[in-house]
């Protein structure tokens, strides 16, 4: 589907492509999401993770411990910055002080890159702390396309931007949700996240293949996986980050190593914490995985 | 508005209030109904926003029971939805609503077992800042030190509690039953800060109060002393105030000290 040929010339015409001019970020090899839990075991140990990713508002903080130990961790480690709050695809105007706070944030941290959602959290100064789903309209991705515009100048780089697990979809959608994050990267600019237990959660609850997202994300744009577990309930899955990555997940992630390639790759687990050993075993299943699909270097 | 924007206030109202209207534009899953799925954001919302209360108060979560303060919780969520993009800072308003919202304003103890949890958390990540040492004095000559000026440490504040909500937070943090909530006769006056990373909090004399508050407004050593003179013995105020200042400064509540005007 032709997203762009469905633009009214004038919006065509404002929103006129924008080459991704930043260079494609590195890959990282397979990391972990930086837990308190896991603070002693890290910096007293060495445990075989490549890189880590931080939830950002976990340390946008004026100071104490958590920013104390996360310096610590920079020192030894590559660390990329996720947040939750960016809301992207608010209608709200953006939230300046909110970016200027993630500005700074990254000018301590100098992540490998900085990522959030595809999603909004809130309008007329509300925030529900969630990652709500957005309608897949032109209209949808002209607003978008212009709100990472923005971000990405004012913080002075290219974002990079995960695919939500969502539970509804808009009868008003005019496109899916890959042709929607493929027109969007392709004309704001952004890297995309892709995470690959949104894909099976959101394929399973509105009924499609998740083959078929996998096969709709232009290869070149992908720039990191996640990994993570879920709740079933039967009629539908909840993304709860609370379990181990599933079968039919780590299934899912060597078909995208086939069609992404060298990916940077970790596993987010954001509640019910396992022991850091449990969860190293899954970082290395995915290193043993890529090891398997991928070409020798 | 447009029809995004639009979309965007009735999806918000429907999570909020309960409102309908937007079900109308989303559609059944094959295997579900609009109304079970648009749940789950509802659902998520108000349990998101009480697990992280749970967190930012694990003490008044234990003396209420999750019954109790689970009802509290969504009570809070309701009144005060969240402006804040950080989750950190959205119980940051949970005293003063406890204190001015029946039936938990008429059981004092809880605004008091929160403000004093809500301090400690704030000391935990509040700023960072130099720490005075002992060491640091000896640099100021006895004529100096009447005129010797206090900055507080960014961490440190002071609280003062109606109740036995501090005696309830220590009998809670050691596992042992807590007493009775009770009034007490003259206010508990608290000072909470933070040492190297771990939050803190000790009781105070009423002299030793007044002498931080007036500290903590610039008000220089030779005066501070000639306060507390008024509160015992005029003779022994001097000796009493460089007392205090080095329990303030072996605790690291001091970032600054100075000589001026």
């Amino acid at each position: 589907m032709n997203v762009a040929s469905r633009l009214p010339d004038s919006a065509a015409a404002a929103l006129a492509d924008r080459p991704a001019t930043s260079a494609k970020p590195p890959f990282l090899g397979f990391g972990l999401g930086l837990r308190h839990q896991h603070y002693d075991e890290i910096l007293s140990g060495n445990p075989p993770i490549d890189w880590f990713e931080v939830i950002s508002e976990n340390y946008m903080l004026p100071g104490g411990q958590p920013l104390r130990t996360l310096d610590r961790i920079c020192e030894r480690y590559p660390v990329v910055m996720h947040g939750v709050s960016m809301s992207i695809a608010s209608t709200a105007p953006p939230n300046f002080e909110y970016l200027q706070a993630l500005k700074d944030f990254a000018g301590r941290v100098e992540p490998k890159w900085v990522s959030d959602h595809l999603c909004w959290t809130g309008v007329h100064g509300k925030n529900l702390h969630d990652l709500l789903p957005i309608p897949y309209t032109s209209e949808a991705l002209d607003h978008v396309v212009n709100r990472v515009q923005l971000v990405q100048d004012f913080l002075g780089r290219a974002i990079v931007l995960e695919n939500v697990s969502t539970y509804v979809q808009f009868n008003n959608s005019e496109m899916t949700e890959w042709e929607f994050l493929a027109e969007l990267s392709r004309r704001s600019g952004c890297w995309l996240l892709f995470d690959v237990n949104n894909v099976y959660v959101s394929a399973f609850n509105h009924g499609y293949d998740p083959m078929t997202f996998l096969n709709g994300i232009p290869a070149d744009r992908v720039v990191q996986f996640h990994m993570a577990g879920h709740s079933h309930m039967g009629t539908h899955i909840i993304d709860t980050h609370d379990h181990p990555v599933c079968e039919d997940v780590w299934e899912l992630y060597a078909a995208a190593l086939k069609r992404f390639g060298r990916v940077s790759t970790m596993i987010e687990r954001d509640d019910n914490i396992p022991p850091l050993d449990e969860l190293l075993l899954e970082v290395a299943r995915t290193r043993e995985m890529a090891g398997k699909v991928l070409p020798a270097e | 508005m447009n029809n995004f924007a639009r979309q965007q206030s009735e999806f918000q109202r429907g999570i909020l209030d309960g409102d309908e209207t937007v079900l109308a534009e989303i559609l059944d899953s094959p295997r579900e109904k609009r109304d079970v799925l648009f749940g789950v954001y509802r659902y998520a919302y108000g349990s998101r926003l009480v697990e992280a209360m749970r967190n930012d108060h694990e003490l008044l979560h234990l003396y209420l029971g999750d019954e109790m303060f689970d009802e509290m919780g969504h009570a809070y969520v309701k009144a005060r939805p969240s402006e804040h993009p950080n989750l950190r800072w959205f119980s940051q308003g949970l005293p003063e609503f406890l204190k001015s919202t029946a039936p938990y304003s008429e059981h004092p103890v809880l605004c008091d077992l929160a403000a004093l949890e809500k301090a400690l958390n704030d000391a935990f990540d509040a700023a960072e800042g130099k720490v005075v040492e002992l060491t640091d004095m000896a640099g100021f000559a006895p004529e100096a030190w009447s005129g010797l000026r206090f900055r507080p440490h960014p961490s440190a504040s002071r609280l003062e509690l109606a109740t036995n909500a501090a005696a309830i937070w220590l009998a809670l943090k050691n596992d042992e039953a807590p007493p009775e909530a009770t009034a007490l006769e003259q206010p508990a006056r608290l000072l909470i800060w933070r040492q190297d990373v771990t939050p803190m909090f000790r009781e105070l004399l009423a002299e030793e109060a007044m002498m931080w508050d007036e500290a903590a407004n610039g008000i220089p050593f030779g005066v501070l002393c000639e306060m507390l003179a008024t509160y015992d013995d005029p003779d022994s105020a001097a000796g009493r105030g460089a007392g205090y200042l080095h329990g303030w400064i072996t605790a690291g509540l001091l970032t600054d000290v100075s000589v001026g005007s």
